[in-house]
């Protein structure tokens, strides 16, 4: 009776196999069920093996038994993302004013849902403008992984609410910041790189290997011989190359710390390196790009096994990246353009990734991402570009 | 199977608060008979959710603590071979070395097995060990027996253990094995969930206290740029510590001083943030 229960939860994504539905519905021959609210905690126990699948869960259960309208994942993400704009930019009304062409006082008089659906209808009519790094929407932060994001810390527990029915819980969405476009939580965060382990036999020969002992006892006739061997270590190298100049960067950076503080834990070498926008002859060791520049040109003696992420928007005025001397620092003019020197690094560090905070369904419309693009291979910075990103650079070729 | 212990539910323990719809979800795995995979936050009482459920169902708890170096053999059964080596080259022990069953240990699985009544088996952090030992162990869960090869003996299990696993998610659980399993993912508890969490452990505690403790904690969980936040082990922990104090009052919480910082925030960076957010709390 619940088919087409079933077939919606495939449908919108949900990996559900055929074996757990008939489980399902042996739970309820067995009258494990008795009410809606059951049914909606056995449902999704037996049939969602995934937290982040809970959210999308919750919208079409909510969708079948209350027909709660479900939502194009698109129009929920653009809204979502410039309800987290306007939030920021109401903090600095003037700003704002400026930015949608009108006056601060008229700005006053609109509610904030006008005040979005102008905002909105303005995104719209902007998707052409994208240039000169001047474009005013874009990349203000509009990643999924945006400033705005809740932590799990504040969701609700099915415990508290007794008194609600199951279609109640359901529409509330409270798994939503575990669905896998989410918010990156710093512990998501920490899961995801976790992946980037690589171990291999390093150190003195000091753990005795068993089986080889056993077996190398019996060909010499029961006479003990101890079989010693390496413990395995994690050596891999990371260097991690990170955007942080400039405000298009900025509602990102706390991200981005988490990021580092992770990544300082988990590999045994480490290299952090900072730029502004794209790269040029030195990359930075200190976050103030001052006092310690690091050549180039030095790259080459560093193993070239090493994992090179790259982290920034790639969001910039096209002669930056394109012109001989697109630096917009004057220190920096050795007469190669930026995009060669990527070149250089993708070709030293064969395994390298870029990866961006900005939503990929805008990479389209910024002609240096495109750019960049061609260079490395992009992904998002979302816990499943992450992860995508993360076996890319583990691949072994 | 003993009609009675199936039907047994299970309604929380005596030191852990249940929510309704945990309740629900352990009932039908146990009456289902399908190992009950849990996922959360480190300190939502994933552990202690096995604890109390052989508690409340009076059955005997057996806990197989998942490592990473482990092999499935490791859970079901040992062969001493070098004890037996040991026994034959000096010959010392009562132990028969030419029967090889002398020197087959069982693990915990295989003691869940052996065990003459229903116990419940608690593989925790399932998440630790690799893909291979998980998918190994699907064959065993799901026939119930295991072969020990170096005596050609099948072990069959005499009661199907009540199955609790536990992962902190450091790995993905391959897919075969999250189909042979029901899942939970358990959120951080909410304030007046965590009230009573904590007022289970400390009975009678007093109240301008709890309130103010559990409320300096949230705040404290919202400190941004942490790498372990506090949860509730450390809570209660915390709430020891205070109570023990002679020298502490509950308005120095409410005031915005967080003493015993360290039993909240285990790691020396996380630390200082977190000491750093506590000077602007007084401000």
């Amino acid at each position: 009776m619940f088919v087409d229960f079933f077939y919606l939860l495939k449908k919108v994504g949900i990996p559900v196999s055929p074996t757990s539905f008939l489980r399902l519905q042996k739970a309820l021959n067995m009258g494990l069920v008795n009410s809606v609210d059951d049914f909606y905690t056995a449902a999704r126990s037996i049939l969602v093996k995934s937290e982040r699948y809970f959210d999308l869960y919750d919208q079409v259960f909510a969708h079948r038994f209350q027909g709660v309208e479900l939502k194009e994942p698109d129009a929920v993400e653009i809204s979502d993302v410039a309800r987290a704009l306007l939030e920021e930019w109401l903090k600095n009304p003037r700003e704002l004013a400026d930015l949608v062409g009108i006056k601060e006082e008229d700005l006053s008089k609109l509610t904030p849902e006008e005040l979005l659906q102008y905002f909105l209808d303005r995104l719209k009519e902007q998707t052409e403008a994208h240039h000169g790094g001047k474009k005013w929407i874009g990349t203000g932060g509009t990643s999924p992984v945006g400033h705005s994001g809740y932590h799990p810390g504040g969701m609700r527990v099915g415990g508290v609410s007794r008194n609600k029915s199951a279609v109640k819980v359901a529409m509330e969405r409270r798994y939503r910041d575990y669905s896998q476009e989410g918010p990156l939580t710093e512990s998501q965060m920490g899961e995801a790189l976790k992946r980037l382990r690589n171990m291999v036999p390093h150190g003195p020969k000091d753990r005795v290997n068993i089986d080889e002992t056993i077996y190398e006892t019996m060909k010499n006739a029961g006479e003990i011989e101890i079989v010693f061997d390496q413990s395995l270590r994690d050596r891999l190298k990371v260097i991690l190359a990170i955007d942080n100049g400039g405000w298009s960067m900025d509602p990102y950076i706390g991200l981005v710390q988490t990021l580092f503080n992770y990544a300082r834990a988990q590999f045994k070498e480490l290299k952090t390196f900072f730029f502004h926008n794209t790269i040029y002859d030195y990359l930075w060791e200190d976050p103030q790009r001052r006092s310690k520049p690091f050549p180039l040109d030095e790259l080459p003696r560093l193993d070239p096994e090493t994992r090179f992420i790259i982290i920034g928007d790639a969001s910039m005025a096209p002669y930056e990246l394109l012109s001989t001397d697109g630096s917009i620092y004057v220190g920096e003019r050795s007469g190669k353009p930026s995009y060669m020197r990527l070149e250089f690094i993708a070709k030293t560090f064969p395994h390298s990734v870029w990866i961006n905070p900005v939503p990929p369904v805008e990479w389209a419309y910024t002609r240096t991402i495109l750019h960049i693009q061609e260079i490395f291979p992009m992904f998002e910075l979302t816990l499943d570009g992450l992860e995508k990103a993360v076996s890319h650079i583990m691949r072994k070729n | 199977m003993n009609k009675a212990i199936q039907n047994r539910t299970f309604s929380g323990g005596s030191k852990y608060v249940l929510d309704e719809e945990l309740a629900k979800i352990v009932n039908i795995s146990i009456a289902l008979e399908m190992p009950l995979l849990l996922k959360g936050e480190p300190g939502t009482g994933k552990t202690m959710l096995a604890h109390a459920i052989a508690e409340a169902l009076q059955m005997r708890l057996i806990v197989l603590n998942v490592k990473s170096s482990m092999k499935l053999i490791d859970a079901l059964y040992q062969y001493d071979t070098l004890t037996r080596l040991n026994d034959s080259r000096f010959g010392d022990s009562k132990r028969d070395v030419s029967n090889i069953e002398d020197y087959i240990k069982m693990g915990k699985i295989g003691q869940s097995f052996a065990s003459d009544e229903r116990v419940v088996l608690l593989i925790d952090e399932i998440d630790k060990a690799d893909t291979d030992f998980q998918d190994d162990m699907l064959d065993v869960l799901d026939q119930m027996e295991f072969d020990i090869i170096e005596i050609d003996k099948t072990i069959q299990a005499k009661n199907r253990p009540v199955i609790v696993i536990t992962s902190n998610a450091k790995k993905d659980l391959s897919d075969p094995f999250l189909g042979r399993c029901n899942f939970h993912h358990i959120a951080f508890p909410e304030p007046d969930m965590m009230r009573k969490i904590v007022e289970v452990h400390f009975t009678g505690i007093d109240k301008e206290l709890l309130d103010s403790a559990v409320r300096t904690f949230y705040r404290l969980r919202e400190i941004k740029g942490v790498e372990k936040k506090p949860a509730t082990r450390e809570l209660i922990n915390w709430i020891r510590a205070l109570r023990s104090d002679p020298d502490f009052r509950v308005k120095d919480l409410v005031k915005g001083e967080v003493p015993f910082l360290g039993i909240l925030y285990k790691k020396s960076p996380d630390y200082a943030v977190a000491q750093n957010a506590v000077g602007r709390f007084r401000a």
